[in-house]
């Protein structure tokens, strides 16, 4: 399935769109710019529909447990007020600057889209490719997208919606639904593409490196590590709301917690800890349901082979340090290292005194994206500067790591500013 | 091995009751011999704080008795005899020979396995002195495949004497392949033959077999005395898994062969006790074999009727700690005299398999983990 100016076509007609391609492309880029009202108005028409309920079908058969907040949440990030705002954070623009020339020192200076952007999305969050696209229009650009293997359909239905909605739209987007194998296509694409948007693991951002001429600017969105840090007193209420957060994510998001670091040296700490922090987490996952029985049963198999493993490399039962609720697990490691934990519902606790949290997480530099914090108010500076020095981009409550805030950016970045370019017009005549 | 030779010579393969005091006297048997002959069983019963002697004076033994995980002889190889007097080892399905279970099987386990075979097979009337032609829905035997399910395959074509053996997965190129075609016109000609066709092995390939005669309409009336027999599992096709009825139905249509004349078995290297279903189409618990169905989260026994682990006990086994394993299955284990066809033991529903839930995921590192999660 192909989408190339409004219309759809069948994989077939793959080498005659590509063929013609670079031709539409310029014939667009010669005509007017895209307005970026025409893209705000459509996408806000799109969030007040999806408020008002006219895609429910579509929403409830989407895998998420909440479906009414994830609607409230769609309808707020794509509101009117919200756009507006992410211009102007993003970009100190309003909508009806870009492509305007404000004197600068010497020069002119405007913002102006990149040009074409082409998008490789992946398949670990519904909608992805629709709002990697929607970045993309936001800032003007042409977008191609390669949409993830495992789309499901919502991708196109939303651009397609889109388009509905102004279909002055229909020249900025071409939508493909090809492998990555499909090495042919993927270059020419990139070859068309100023600047080259990919969501993805290492290997994915690997391969699109391998890929991309050199010319083209590379935005690269790869995938992440978040963990909570709990330094001197903690309440059954934080506790509380670092639950619902493991539980609601199921530890599948950059931001989810994946490794809970106590400020001690001492492993007794950390077992006290997961004496009072399972019985919790076992409430909020019963209250959830969050993992299939399959899954269930199927970590429990690996854990416990792990542990007759341990066995037979010389361990003892008391060294292994899991702590097994019903539905989740805890585990007491010996490390301090940051790292994947086993995910939904399986977390890692490890010690991490303050004076080790530069040099253990600094090895995980490229990674870093969501921290927790729990600490004393007077500690709150110094720690949240300590984690951000090392590279940490968020830094939330206990409960709030995978929550959205509007205004704030994204891995570190404001992403529109990697959609656009500077550029520079001399005033006059020295 | 006294006692466990003794469970294998009884009469009545679902004589439980009377049999429930050799079946621990086996398995105690069983576990001392693994205790003092296989370091790994030893390292595992104390690394879990049991010692072997008083283990086997608990009341409850065979619930107290440590299980082994399948997935631990996938990464472990362990044996309590001497190579030299393994004559088999027998790998899990998988021909690639990566990530299998290796077991070995010593004369003595093999007798006990064969007097099984006959003492079940009588039961169920699987054998017969009329020569049949078989046809298998498995592989045909090859030196590189070791496999437990090619041998049983083949075992059971020696159940009466065999005019012809067809198979459908055939080793060409390094490979296995289904030949669909091959077997359709094996089974074209039994229309008009006089003597019996005798189906043998994956129930997915059995299925997607009669759909495609369904498709192209080909239906053929083989002979009376033709069989299905399923065994294998279901495995990777596990979410085409065909509602068994309509597979009953579609081998009535397309082959002519009665419900009453599909029997289905179940087994696995790791447990290589032969179940077979009833008329009603359920597995009962054999003499030889014992089922704890086990909680997803806790391992601790579950009541009847409730979906768990399926942990699986057989002192049938020397040359391998097998005597409790704990499959990759999920599983229901019913009471007795719910099936009503006669036979008194509980019987044990296969439901699924344990598996990773199909994760969307942006955190780092999680591709490399899912990859490596299969069991």
């Amino acid at each position: 399935m192909i989408l190339a100016q409004g219309k759809l076509y069948p994989s077939k007609e793959q080498d005659r769109i590509l063929s013609e391609m670079e031709r539409n492309i310029n014939r667009t880029l010669s005509g007017p710019p895209l307005k970026i009202e025409t893209v705000i108005s459509a996408v806000d028409s799109l969030g007040r529909d999806i408020g008002g309920g006219k895609y429910d079908d579509i929403i409830a058969k989407l895998p998420v447990d909440d479906p009414q907040r994830y609607k409230a949440l769609a309808a707020q990030m794509l509101s009117k007020e919200y756009l507006e705002l992410k211009l102007r954070t993003e970009l100190g623009l309003s909508s009806l600057d870009m492509g305007k020339a404000y004197p600068t020192g010497e020069v002119y200076t405007s913002i102006f889209p990149l040009g074409v952007i082409f998008h490789i999305a992946a398949g670990n969050m519904d909608g992805l490719p629709a709002f990697s696209i929607a970045e993309g229009l936001l800032t003007g650009n042409i977008n191609i997208l390669k949409l993830p293997q495992a789309d499901n359909g919502l991708s196109t239905e939303i651009i397609s919606k889109l388009i509905e909605y102004a279909p002055a739209l229909a020249d900025y987007i071409y939508v493909f639904d090809i492998p990555s194998t499909d090495i042919h296509a993927m270059t020419k694409m990139a070859e068309m593409a100023d600047g080259i948007a990919v969501w993805g693991g290492d290997e994915a951002v690997a391969a699109v490196r391998r890929l991309a001429p050199s010319g083209a600017k590379l935005i690269e969105w790869g995938h992440k590590l978040g963990f909570a840090y709990i330094s001197g007193e903690y309440g059954g209420e934080e506790l509380k709301g670092l639950a619902e957060h493991i539980v609601s994510t199921k530890q599948l998001l950059c931001s989810s917690c994946q490794v809970i670091y106590i400020d001690t040296d001492n492993n007794v700490e950390l077992n006290d800890f997961c004496d009072k922090f399972l019985p919790v987490l076992e409430k909020a996952a019963a209250r959830h349901g969050a993992v299939s029985i399959g899954g269930r049963a199927h970590r429990t198999l690996l854990d416990y082979t792990d542990m007759l493993e341990g066995f037979l490399e010389g361990g003892a039962l008391k060294e292994q340090g899991l702590y097994k609720g019903k539905g989740c697990s805890l585990k007491v490691c010996n490390d301090s290292e940051l790292e994947l934990s086993p995910m939904l519902c399986n977390v890692l606790v490890k010690k991490l005194p303050r004076k080790n949290i530069v040099s253990v997480l600094r090895r995980k530099k490229g990674y870093l994206q969501t921290a927790g914090l729990l600490c004393a108010e007077k500690d709150k500076e110094t720690l949240s500067g300590i984690l951000a020095r090392c590279g940490v981009t968020r830094i939330t409550g206990l409960g709030e790591m995978s929550d959205f805030f509007a205004g704030e950016g994204h891995d570190g970045e404001y992403p529109l500013r990697r959609y656009v370019r500077v550029v520079n017009r001399v005033m006059a005549e020295k | 091995m006294k006692y466990t030779n003794k469970l294998f010579s009884v009469k009545d393969p679902y004589d439980i009751k009377n049999t429930e005091t050799l079946f621990t006297k086996a398995l105690v048997e069983n576990c001392l011999f693994q205790y003092s002959h296989c370091k790994e069983y030893a390292c595992i019963l104390n690394g879990l704080g049991y010692y072997a002697e008083s283990l086997c004076n608990t009341p409850d033994f065979y619930a107290a008795l440590p299980f082994i995980p399948t997935l631990l002889f996938k990464r472990r190889k362990m044996f309590s005899l001497p190579e030299r007097k393994l004559l088999i080892k027998a790998t899990s399905s998988g021909t690639s020979g990566v990530n299998v279970s290796e077991i070995g099987f010593d004369l003595g386990s093999l007798l006990r396995g064969l007097k099984m075979v006959l003492t079940v097979g009588k039961k169920h009337r699987l054998f017969s002195l009329k020569p049949c032609h078989y046809i298998i829905m498995g592989y045909k035997p090859h030196k590189s495949n070791r496999t437990a399910v090619t041998k049983t395959a083949y075992g059971a074509t020696l159940f009466t004497p065999a005019l012809s053996r067809t198979y459908i997965l055939k080793y060409k190129n390094g490979k296995y392949s289904p030949d669909f075609e091959g077997v359709i016109s094996a089974v074209r000609k039994g229309a008009g033959a006089k003597l019996p066709y005798r189906f043998m092995g994956f129930p997915a390939y059995t299925y997607f077999l009669l759909k495609i005669m369904e498709e192209k309409s080909i239906q053929v009336k083989l002979p009376k005395g033709s069989k299905i027999f399923l065994a294998g599992g279901w495995k990777q096709f596990y979410a085409r898994q065909a509602d068994k009825k309509e597979l009953y139905a579609l081998a009535e249509k397309v082959l002519g062969i009665e419900e009453d004349n599909i029997t289905e078995f179940f087994g696995a290297v790791e447990h290589p006790v032969l179940y077979c279903t009833c008329q009603n189409h359920h597995f009962h618990v054999p003499v030889y074999s014992r089922v704890i169905i086990r909680d997803q989260d806790t391992l601790n026994p579950v009541k009847n009727g409730t979906v768990g682990l399926v942990n699986l006990i057989t002192p049938m086994v020397k040359g391998t700690p097998v005597l409790s394993v704990m499959t990759d299955d999920l599983g229901v284990l019913h009471k007795s005299g719910e099936c009503g066809c006669g036979i008194d033991t509980p019987y044990l529903e296969i439901i699924g398999r344990v598996a990773p839930d199909n994760i969307k995921t942006c955190a780092a590192g999680a591709e490399e983990i899912i990859k490596n999660l299969e069991i």
